[in-house]
């Protein structure tokens, strides 16, 4: 089980793949804009077709679609970072938004992000699908209000990058922790600055999901002093069983939610009922449950 | 007016075409089996139309064409296409002797046994297929062809192979931590070579992939670009659409988790309604027009059963392959806007064969 499907809608607006041989093309800031390697030429090059067949100026929001890993010079962070002038109007960026079908999520490279990061202050959200070779350094922006990272097994760096980051008003944050076979090496405590709710004051949804040791995050987060402020908090994805059920439920309270995402989990039909009972508020997502016995333990998104 | 079929006598499929036969009014079909014609022991009627059917899972066709290896064993594709070629070729010597009309095309179903035939026949004619990288004799020359061709994902096909037998899927990246290469596939590697099993594995070592590459080599590889397939809750997909006389008239998603959809390999129905209203009417009417086209490449076979692949996005249309004997969907009723509206893909057939017979043997 992987991801499938490329995204219909990002950012609030529908996206559409960008094709150079397109008669008509909507107005730059009515789509978001995927871009995908054709079959000639390179990702880059690809960008610049839309860059030259649309007021570029007016575009808001970019999802990168199939590139090839093989020279670094030509990965989509980088040269989005060398044309950022062009592109003063970006908000919205979703990097490697790729099906299991075009590439293993583990197999997406991206390299380091820190010039782009630099070069689009202005930046909105950013969505990472992929975390091969990817790197940046802290980085500092008043604007960003959406980060996630979509990954089979998420390097310990990047969630120490984004707690060393200074990102006063980031409001929605989502990491995929995957596996450690595939590189999510992710303890527990490594999220501790994330979790004491410190940073990111401005914090009202966390995800920490597809984690195969999502019963230990669940133990974590039940003690979080982050969870008071958050108002949909997602634990989905992953390997939690009814251990990290009963953590999350008599730890502190979560009442005060609006949701919280429990969908392809291990927890037993009667667990799945003491959340619903304990928490009639909240709207929480119990869908896609699995059965161990039935499938083994394993995590949404891996390979 | 009756039938005579070739086939693997007691089958479903002929049973299936026996059971349209006879709800049509029609004497029971004559049935010829596969190995009387292998052995060439058998006689057609004269003037007697001719059905010819798969040899299915005959093990003594199978034995015929294979020889003494295990029924599972992958390989061996070249050697059971040279038999049933002859095999093909026997039967429209005995329809010609016979003046007996035949349903299907001998020449053309062996251009359909031969996946490099069929891609080359497909694109000659203008009809999207994925692009193929050609003169890959083994491993080595596979890893150069697709560097040449800067492909990163590729389908590796047996030539003569049938019910993914033997396919590969391959990608390979080198990726930012180094090469890799991941190969997902039905065969499994015994002491005696590789087997074709109901699990898809997946092989991560070059030395692995090789040796499999290496194996089915001999007999004949056909190579094409692996395209992104569409996918509908969580599952990928692809059609089989069977086109009678020209028309499509029956069609079916096959959907998986895995890059083979073949419903042995855990491949299941998908909901045709939910692709069609993903094409929306004018991409569905696209698609069964280069499944048309496909079909057209073969005029003189009334049926036959054509792959047809989604590229992710729904825009895109490819052909997989087109299978002479791809019509074995039981129950399944025809395209409710087609020719066969209602009624199963053998009864769609027995009665576009009457009506293209009529002009001669009314």
């Amino acid at each position: 089980m992987t991801v499938i499907e490329h995204l219909e809608e990002y950012a609030g607006l529908p996206v559409h793949e960008f094709e150079a041989s397109a008669e008509r093309l909507p107005d730059p800031e009515t789509v978001a804009w995927r871009i995908g390697e054709g079959r000639q030429g390179t990702w880059r090059d690809a960008l610049i077709a839309l860059l030259d067949s649309v007021d570029a100026g007016r575009i808001e929001a970019i999802v990168v679609g199939r590139y090839g890993n093989g020279d670094s010079d030509d990965h989509p962070g980088k040269v989005l970072a060398e044309v950022a002038d062009r592109l003063p109007a970006l908000r919205s960026l979703f990097l490697g938004e790729m099906t299991m079908e075009e590439s293993e999520i583990s197999w997406i490279v991206h390299g380091d992000i820190t010039p782009l990061l630099k070069a689009f202050p202005k930046l909105e959200r950013l969505d990472v699908r992929g975390s091969d070779s990817l790197v940046f350094e802290p980085f500092a922006s008043e604007s960003l209000r959406t980060l996630r990272f979509e990954s089979g097994g998420l390097p310990v760096g990047i969630v120490r990058a984004v707690i060393a980051s200074d990102l006063p008003n980031l409001e929605h944050l989502d990491l995929w922790l995957g596996e450690e076979e595939y590189g999510g090496d992710v303890r527990g405590d490594d999220l501790i600055g994330l979790l004491s709710g410190e940073r990111l004051p401005a914090l009202r949804h966390l995800g920490l999901e597809n984690s195969e040791i999502q019963d230990e995050i669940a133990a974590e987060v039940a003690e979080a002093p982050v969870v008071v402020r958050l108002e949909s908090l997602s634990l989905a994805m992953g390997v939690l069983t009814d251990a990290g059920g009963e953590a999350l439920l008599f730890g502190q309270t979560l009442t005060h939610l609006k949701s919280l995402d429990l969908h392809r989990t291990f927890l037993s039909d009667e667990m799945a009922a003491s959340f619903r009972r304990r928490l009639p508020g909240v709207e929480i997502n119990l869908d896609d449950r699995k059965d161990a016995e039935a499938h083994g333990l394993y995590v949404a998104v891996s390979e | 007016m009756s039938f005579v079929v070739i086939g693997y006598p007691g089958d479903r499929r002929v049973t299936l075409f026996a059971d349209a036969c006879r709800a049509a009014g029609l004497a029971e079909p004559q049935v010829i089996g596969w190995p009387d014609v292998l052995r060439g022991s058998f006689t057609l009627p004269a003037g007697v139309p001719v059905r010819i059917d798969s040899p299915g899972e005959d093990p003594e066709a199978d034995a015929l064409l294979r020889g003494d290896v295990a029924p599972t064993r992958t390989g061996g594709g070249a050697r059971w296409y040279e038999g049933f070629v002859a095999g093909l070729g026997r039967i429209a010597d005995a329809a010609r002797d016979a003046d007996a009309p035949l349903l299907n095309d001998p020449d053309e179903i062996a251009v359909m046994f031969d996946k490099r035939l069929c891609h080359a026949r497909l694109s000659a004619a203008g009809v999207p297929v994925p692009p193929v990288l050609t003169g890959v004799d083994g491993y080595a020359a596979l890893r150069a062809r697709m560097a040449e061709a800067n492909e990163h994902r590729v389908f590796v096909k047996p030539a003569h192979g049938s019910s993914a037998s033997g396919v590969i899927a391959l990608e390979v990246a080198p990726g930012g931590t180094g090469d890799r290469i991941k190969a997902v596939t039905s065969a499994v590697r015994r002491a005696d070579g590789f087997h074709n099993s109901l699990r898809v594995r997946t092989y991560r070592t070059e030395e692995e992939v090789a040796a499999l590459v290496d194996a089915l080599a001999p007999d004949g590889l056909h190579v094409e670009r692996w395209m992104p397939k569409a996918a509908l809750d969580g599952r990928v997909l692809d059609l089989r659409v069977v086109v009678v006389g020209g028309v499509p008239t029956h069609a079916v998603v096959r959907t998986s988790t895995v890059p083979m959809t073949n419903l042995h390999l855990g491949g299941q129905r998908g909901d045709l309604g939910a692709v069609r209203a993903a094409l929306g009417e004018d991409g569905w009417r696209k698609a069964m027009d280069v499944c048309a086209r496909a079909a057209a490449c073969f005029p003189r076979s009334l049926m036959v059963g054509v792959d047809l692949l989604l590229g992710i996005g729904w825009r895109r249309y490819a052909i997989g392959e087109v299978n002479a004997f791809g019509d074995l969907l039981p129950n399944l009723p025809g395209l409710p806007d087609g020719p066969a509206a209602g009624v199963d893909a053998y009864t769609a057939q027995v009665r576009a064969a009457l009506s293209a017979l009529s002009g001669s043997h009314a």
